[in-house]
């Protein structure tokens, strides 16, 4: 589904460049819930920026199924990136001056969903994260967790085949990242292709595949197997 | 998805008080003085356009040459209309009115005594089919028709007999003639040029029964057919002129002609030619669109300056909507729409606080604000495409920049923001230019205005007070002169033609005598006192004694009557004073005049215009107005005084008296108006400009907020503090200030163009004005600055 050839992406300062990823090769299929992990500046979050097309600035092929992503026009390529991906942040990016409703709500206004749909899909998420009641309340009202649920709902709402997190729970203590990883794997499991960075090794049982990463290349790419 | 943008816009604006307080006020009071001009300008240009067919209905302009001088006037002879409403196929019907307020006033009596009435004119019986304001009461082809008709207008009759329904019918004493009111009518629109409380029959006039072909004192109008070419028309007139005037004239050696002017360019047109109504200098209407215009911008850039500032604090928001699928175009939507909605509040606002300064905004500029306009259909959809277009303006750039950021770069709140800083800085810069500008002109304006009131106009205008008499009181009024010298209320009286401030009565020195140049030169009819009441300076000769004979004994054809001459006229017959004592010139009269004295000379015009010519001459009958020099003391003591004087001798005038200096005042009304509105324009372009300034400071200071408990750790005073971050602003007011100097300058020489005589621009007006600004911009910036400093340095930091 996804395939990164030679990708490399580096910052030219006076004297020398300066490579966060090099020599990335990556494939990565329908249906995998993946994992990437490695220290700090290891280039995950710019790795899954690139994979989530927020970033455009790098040398490489990248190929969505036939496409071709970095020989794509700006109105498909962002036309893609509408219908495929849905983004999940760790510092939960939830707009203020929305309600939990209308956050769930934006992603489907900017794909022109129409009013009635949108609300069937925001009560079903709504429903399934057990948040019908905090519907009006603003973020600010919120604990961490229920922020990154909401967060999570609007990702999923666009019904994305690709959800992209990156670092989903470092602002959580750990019964709610639990809770959140929860989630991911039962979204994982109605067929979701999950792609996350974390420090925290126990997300990435969760997974199907953990990917370590360590100076801007790809360190260790394994298989989780589930007992 | 509108839905959508408008919550949040809403949310946007309520969360971020400050922010949309300097907007919300800024664009307030900008669309208020947009709308109050617009609605001015509209006025203006609205006038004459409410008589049916009025695009064919013209006024007919007379022009008279000579020696190859012109001089157009708007007044024609009362022989004119009708002839042409005989022989000329393209007229279809044409009017006379005869505005008598030029000449005096009339007295009514309605038997309850006497009252004096300026605004009175005489009318053919044509006059309401030309131009067909609505009749109350009476037929618009009667009510005029016969001698000894008068039709009052609505609140005339009111005035008179209390209501405005069955006054038709009785009776009204005008200047000692019986009248009856034979209609009533509207009061005339405020935007018409004819206006008058009284319209009397044209055929009550010596005039109206025999229409002559002189005196020009008439006003004429025409409505031409509809098929019919103007041009043509104008041709006919010289044929009219040909038949009935050219040779009467040819004999004083004048020339002819008739111009037509359309109904809709009096207003507006040539103010020289004289109107019933005063016009408007359309350059003045210019002005203040210009000014309007200048005001929104400096509102709209608050907007964009405070948008892009604050676009910083709304990177993540931005960075989130693109990650979630927003296009460029929905987030542009989002931020224009959040500017539309701030200018429609504005909007809404001003509407309202137009209505509450709308008695005042009338009694400054003397036009009615006409609020129906702005809530009729048209003008909702006008206002409408202003909101759109403001929000447009104001939204766009900031829109730009939000929409155009990188969302991994907004999102991690790495944006720079120093691409838009050039733009900011350089609106920055126009705004404090434009107030700057406004300012230095209002402060030239009104320095002229100054200079004219201060001038030393070569007589002496203080404590001298015009007392208008009628003709038929010539007999008696040298009793009341010697009355009321005797009371000591007076110093010295002089019957004269007209006050010193504005002389009109043109002559003509021809070849003769000892003089043989020709040259146009204006006549002052005074009495023997002249001089010694107005203070006027005597270079040479002397002046009228009780023994010269008046001009009035010219007649008899055997004495030469003296004259007394200004320095100009001597000087155009190529004499010194001294040499011209004693010569003799030719007036045009039976014989010529000996030059008995010259006097310095003074200003009997305006300002704008050079010093002309001028003949002094003993000639009282020609007199309309006693001039006379209270002494000192309480002026009013002394007017009770002069009145109880008049009052004995003839109870039946009324008593009338008008301080000449107060007069002169009023000659500059319209300079005096002009810089009333720069004064309050620049005003107000000055307060947005700050607010706007404030915001900005607001913003940069609320960035720099670790910068300055830093310095404020490392012992930085509070002088310090405000340097750091004026030091940037300061560049930018320089810049302002430099542009602002050379428009300055700029606009005071073509502004003082139009003055003959006028005053020298100094450096003070540019000294002051930005002088002004930069206090008022540190003030703001010291504030803002005081605020940051005034803040702990322990906290500030923490949180970082």
């Amino acid at each position: 589904m996804i395939q990164l050839k030679e990708i490399d992406k580096f910052i030219e300062s006076r004297f020398q460049r300066v490579f966060i990823l090099k020599g990335i090769n990556l494939t990565i299929n329908e249906g995998e819930f993946v994992t990437l992990m490695g220290p700090s500046g290891a280039g995950k979050s710019t790795l899954l920026n690139i994979l989530g097309l927020l970033d455009e600035d790098y040398a490489g092929e990248y190929w969505f199924g036939e496409k071709n992503i970095t020989k794509m026009r700006d109105r498909d390529r962002s036309a893609l990136h509408k219908s495929e991906f849905g983004y999940i942040f760790q510092a939960y990016h939830l707009i203020d001056e929305l309600t939990v409703y209308e956050n769930i709500e934006t992603p489907l206004l900017y794909r022109k969903v129409s009013s009635n749909e949108r609300k069937s899909i925001i009560a079903d998420l709504l429903d399934r994260f057990n948040m019908v009641a905090k519907k009006d309340l603003f973020p600010a009202q919120l604990s961490g967790g229920q922020q990154q649920l909401v967060g999570i709902a609007r990702a999923i709402a666009g019904r994305p085949r690709i959800l992209l997190a990156d670092e989903p729970t470092g602002n959580l203590h750990s019964a709610q990242a639990q809770e959140i990883m929860e989630v991911f794997q039962e979204l994982h499991k109605e067929g979701t292709t999950i792609i996350q960075a974390t420090h925290a090794r126990e997300n990435a049982d969760y997974g199907t595949r953990l990917i370590q990463m360590l100076d801007g290349k790809i360190d260790q790419d394994e298989v989780i197997t589930h007992v | 998805m509108w839905k959508n943008y408008l919550k949040v816009s809403f949310r946007n604006l309520q969360k971020r008080k400050l922010y949309t307080g300097i907007n919300l006020l800024g664009l307030t009071i900008a669309v208020v003085s947009f709308l109050a001009i617009c609605l001015y300008i509209h006025h203006e240009w609205s006038y004459d356009k409410m008589y049916s067919g009025y695009d064919r209905i013209y006024r007919l302009n007379q022009e008279f040459r000579s020696e190859g001088q012109a001089e157009l006037v708007s007044s024609t002879p009362s022989s004119l209309i009708p002839t042409l409403i005989d022989e000329v196929p393209e007229v279809e019907n044409g009017t006379l009115i005869f505005d008598i307020s030029i000449f005096s006033t009339v007295m009514v009596d309605n038997g309850e005594g006497n009252q004096e009435e300026k605004a009175f004119a005489y009318a053919d019986e044509n006059f309401f089919k030309v131009f067909d304001f609505n009749l109350l009461a009476g037929n618009a082809s009667q009510v005029l028709a016969e001698p000894n008709q008068v039709v009052l207008t609505k609140s005339t009759a009111e005035r008179y007999f209390g209501t405005a329904n069955g006054v038709a019918g009785k009776a009204l004493k005008i200047d000692n003639r019986d009248y009856v009111v034979s209609g009533v009518m509207e009061d005339f629109p405020s935007n018409s040029h004819i206006n008058f409380d009284f319209l009397a029959s044209f055929k009550t006039h010596r005039h109206g029964k025999d229409p002559e072909w002189s005196p020009s004192n008439y006003y004429t109008y025409v409505k031409l057919k509809p098929e019919s070419d103007p041009q043509v028309f104008e041709g006919k007139l010289e044929q009219i002129v040909d038949k009935y005037l050219g040779k009467d004239l040819a004999e004083y050696g004048y020339e002819t002609a008739f111009f037509i002017q359309p109904v809709t360019q009096i207003h507006l047109g040539d103010q020289s030619l004289g109107s019933i109504k005063p016009g408007t200098d359309i350059r003045y209407l210019y002005i203040f669109g210009i000014v309007a215009i200048l005001l929104i911008a400096i509102g709209v850039i608050n907007y964009v300056n405070l948008a892009t500032a604050e676009a910083t604090e709304r990177n993540k928001e931005v960075g989130l909507r693109k990650a979630m699928g927003a296009g460029r175009s929905q987030l542009f939507g989002q931020f224009v729409s959040e500017s539309m909605l701030l200018t429609l509040a504005s909007t809404v606002l001003s509407i309202l606080a137009l209505y509450l300064i709308a008695p005042k905004f009338t009694s400054i500029s003397g036009v009615p604000l006409n609020m129906a306009l702005i809530i009729s259909p048209l003008g909702l959809i006008l206002m409408a495409g202003f909101i759109a277009l403001i929000g447009v303006l104001a939204g766009i750039y900031p829109s730009l920049i939000l929409s155009g950021m990188e969302p991994i770069k907004a999102l991690a709140n790495k944006t720079k923001m120093g691409g838009g800083a050039w733009v900011r800085k350089s609106l920055v810069v126009f705004q404090f230019f434009v107030s700057i500008g406004l300012l230095i002109s209002t402060f030239v304006v009104k320095s002229q205005l100054d200079y004219m009131q201060g001038v030393n106009l070569g007589y002496e205008k203080e404590h001298l007070v015009s007392l208008s008499y009628h003709y038929n009181m010539r007999e008696g009024i040298e009793t009341i002169k010697n009355e009321m010298l005797r009371s000591g209320a007076a110093t010295s009286i002089s019957r004269a033609a007209d006050m010193p401030i504005h002389v009109k009565a043109g002559y003509r020195v021809f070849p003769g005598g000892d003089n043989s140049r020709e040259f146009m030169i204006t006549g002052y009819s005074v009495d023997t006192h002249i001089l010694k009441t107005i203070d006027l300076e005597l270079i040479a000769g002397s002046q009228f004694s009780e023994n010269d004979p008046k001009r009035s004994d010219l007649e008899e054809g055997t004495e030469r009557f003296p004259v007394i001459l200004n320095e100009t006229a001597v000087k155009e017959m190529g004499w010194t004073a001294e040499e011209a004592v004693g010569k003799t010139i030719n007036l045009g009269f039976n014989s010529n005049s000996e030059i008995k004295g010259v006097v310095k000379d003074f200003y009997f015009n305006s300002l704008h215009y050079q010093v002309s010519p001028m003949v002094i001459f003993n000639d009282p009958d020609q007199s309309n107005v006693l001039l006379i020099k209270l002494p000192e003391g309480n002026p009013t003591e002394h007017l009770a005084t002069l009145e109880g004087i008049w009052k004995e001798l003839v109870p039946e005038r009324p008593f009338n008296p008008v301080f000449v200096d107060q007069a002169y005042e009023k000659m500059y009304s319209s300079e005096k108006q002009a810089s009333v509105i720069f004064g309050i324009f620049s005003g107000i372009a000055i307060f947005i400009a700050c607010m706007g300034l404030f915001g900005l400071v607001s913003y940069v200071a609320l960035r720099r907020t670790r910068e300055i408990s830093i310095r404020k750790v490392l012992g930085a005073t509070q002088e310090n503090v405000i340097k750091v971050l004026a030091a940037d602003f300061m560049k930018l007011l320089a810049l302002a200030a430099v542009l602002a100097t050379g428009f300055g300058i700029w606009f005071s020489n073509k502004w003082l163009q139009d003055f003959t005589y006028k005053t020298n621009i100094s450096i003070w007006p540019f000294v002051i004005s930005i002088s002004l600004v930069f206090i008022l911009a540190i003030v703001t910036i010291a504030y803002r600055s005081w605020k940051v400093y005034s803040l702990n340095p322990a906290k500030t930091l923490k949180s970082d």
